[in-house]
C-alpha cells in the first residue's frame, strides 16, 4: 500500500524529516498518502471528510515526527494518528447511533426479500461506528482493546459492534453459507 | 439445534480462546452449519481486505505545507510575545520588591508574586504535555487557540499595566494575573483531557 522504495529507506527518511527537511516531509506524505486516505475514506461518511482527515493527519505527522522513536513501524505510527483523526471527525460530526439505523433496504420500488448489494455498498451503508470497528479490526488488524482505546469505548462495545456489523453485512450481501 | 450467534462466531476468530467460548468451540467442531458460517465470515473479512485502495482526488501537500509554515510564523510571534512578557514580568518583580517595603501595598505585592508563581507552574505543566506534538481534533484545537488568544490579550494588558503608574495599578495587575491563571488552567484541562482520550 505504500511506496516500496520509501519503506526500505524509512529510517533515513525519518532522520531527515526530524530535522524539518521539507523534501523528506513531502516524501513521507507521498509514501503514506494513499493508505491514510483509504483508511479515512472507509471510516468517514464523505470524501470531503476523508480529505480533511488526510490533511489533519499529515499536519500532525509533520509536527510530531520529532517524537517518533522508531518503536513499532512507521506506518503503524502514522496509522494510529490517522485512525484517531478519523474517529475524532466522526465524533465531531455527531455520528449516527447504531440504534438509529434503518435496517430496511434502500427503496428500490419493489419488495426484495433477498436484496443483494456489493460489499462496497454494504460497507458504506453500515452506521459510522460499526463501519469503523469492522475496518479497524478486520482490515487494519487492530485488536478490540486497541479499538476501545482509540474510540474511548469498552472492549465489549467493540466486540458487539463487530458482531452486529457482520450480521448486517451477511444479510445485505445475501450470503447463504454452503454446508 | 441452536447454532452459534454472530457474536460467538466473531469471538472464535480471535487469537486465544476466550474461556466463555469453550462450549462454542465444542459446538463448532460438531456442526457443519456453523463451520460454514465461520468460513463465510472469514471470506467476508478477506474480501474486505481485498477492496481496492481509495485515493484522494487532489494532492493535499501544498495545503499542509502552507499550514505548517503559518504555524511556524504564529509560534515565532508567540515566542516574541512571551519574551516581551518575561521582560515585563522582571520589571513587575522589581516593582513588587520595591513595594514590599511599603506596608499598605505589601499584601497586593505578595499576591501578585504568588499569582506569577502559580502561572509559571501551570506553564511548566503545559510544557510537559507537549501539546504542540499531540494529536488534536479540530474542535479541541479551536478551543485551545481561543484560550491562547485570550492569554495573549491578557499578556498585552499586563505589559501596558506594568508601564502605567496609575492608582490601582497593582489591583489591576493582580486581577490580570488571576485571569491568566484561570485561562492557563483551562488550557491544561483541554490538553490533558484530550491526551487522555486518545491514549497518548
Amino acid at each position: 500500500m505504500t511506496d516500496a522504495y520509501l519503506l526500505t529507506n524509512a529510517d533515513a527518511l525519518v532522520v531527515k524529516a526530524q530535522t524539518g527537511d521539507p523534501a523528506a516531509l513531502e516524501a513521507l506524505y507521498k509514501a503514506f498518502e494513499s493508505p491514510v486516505y483509504n483508511l479515512a475514506r472507509r471510516i468517514c461518511r464523505t470524501a470531503e471528510d476523508a480529505e480533511d482527515v488526510l490533511q489533519e493527519t499529515f499536519f500532525e505527522v509533520c509536527r510530531s515526527i520529532g517524537r517518533y522513536r522508531g518503536e513499532g513501524s512507521l506506518w503503524g505510527w502514522v496509522r494510529t494518528i490517522a485512525s484517531s483523526k478519523a474517529l475524532m471527525r466522526l465524533r465531531r460530526n455527531r455520528y449516527r447511533d447504531t440504534d438509529e439505523l434503518d435496517d430496511d433496504a434502500p427503496s428500490t420500488g419493489r419488495q426484495d426479500f433477498h436484496l443483494q448489494m456489493d460489499l462496497e455498498a454494504a460497507l458504506e451503508r453500515l452506521p459510522e461506528l460499526s463501519r469503523a470497528v469492522v475496518w479497524l479490526h478486520d482490515v487494519e488488524g487492530y485488536t478490540h482493546e486497541e479499538i476501545a482505546g482509540l474510540m474511548g469505548k469498552t472492549v465489549s462495545f467493540s466486540k458487539s459492534q463487530l458482531a452486529r456489523a457482520h450480521g448486517r453485512l451477511r444479510g445485505w450481501l445475501g450470503e447463504v453459507p454452503t454446508v | 439445534m441452536t447454532h452459534l450467534s454472530m457474536e460467538q462466531l466473531v469471538g472464535l476468530r480471535e487469537p486465544g480462546l476466550d474461556a466463555g467460548l469453550a462450549s462454542a468451540r465444542d459446538h463448532l467442531n460438531s456442526c457443519p452449519v456453523c463451520q460454514a458460517e465461520l468460513d463465510t465470515l472469514h471470506q467476508r473479512a478477506a474480501r474486505l481486505r481485498a477492496l481496492p485502495t481509495l485515493r484522494p482526488t487532489r494532492n493535499q501537500w501544498t495545503a499542509i505545507a502552507t499550514r505548517l509554515e503559518a504555524e511556524k510564523r504564529t509560534r515565532r510571534r508567540r515566542y516574541a510575545a512571551i519574551a516581551g512578557l518575561a521582560l515585563a514580568a522582571s520589571v513587575a518583580m522589581a516593582v513588587v520588591v520595591h513595594d514590599l517595603a511599603k506596608p499598605r501595598t505589601a499584601d497586593a505585592s505578595q499576591a501578585i508574586a504568588e499569582a506569577m508563581d502559580h502561572s509559571k507552574t501551570l506553564e511548566r505543566t503545559l510544557e510537559r504535555y507537549h501539546p504542540e506534538a499531540r494529536v488534536v481534533d479540530g474542535l479541541t484545537a479551536g478551543v485551545a487557540e481561543r484560550i491562547e488568544d485570550r492569554i495573549g490579550a491578557i499578556d498585552q494588558q499586563l505589559q501596558a499595566a506594568q508601564m502605567s503608574d496609575q492608582a490601582g495599578q497593582q489591583k489591576l495587575m493582580l486581577n490580570l494575573w488571576r485571569e491568566r491563571i484561570g485561562l492557563l488552567g483551562a488550557l491544561v484541562d483541554v490538553h490533558v483531557t484530550k491526551a487522555t482520550n486518545v491514549g497518548l
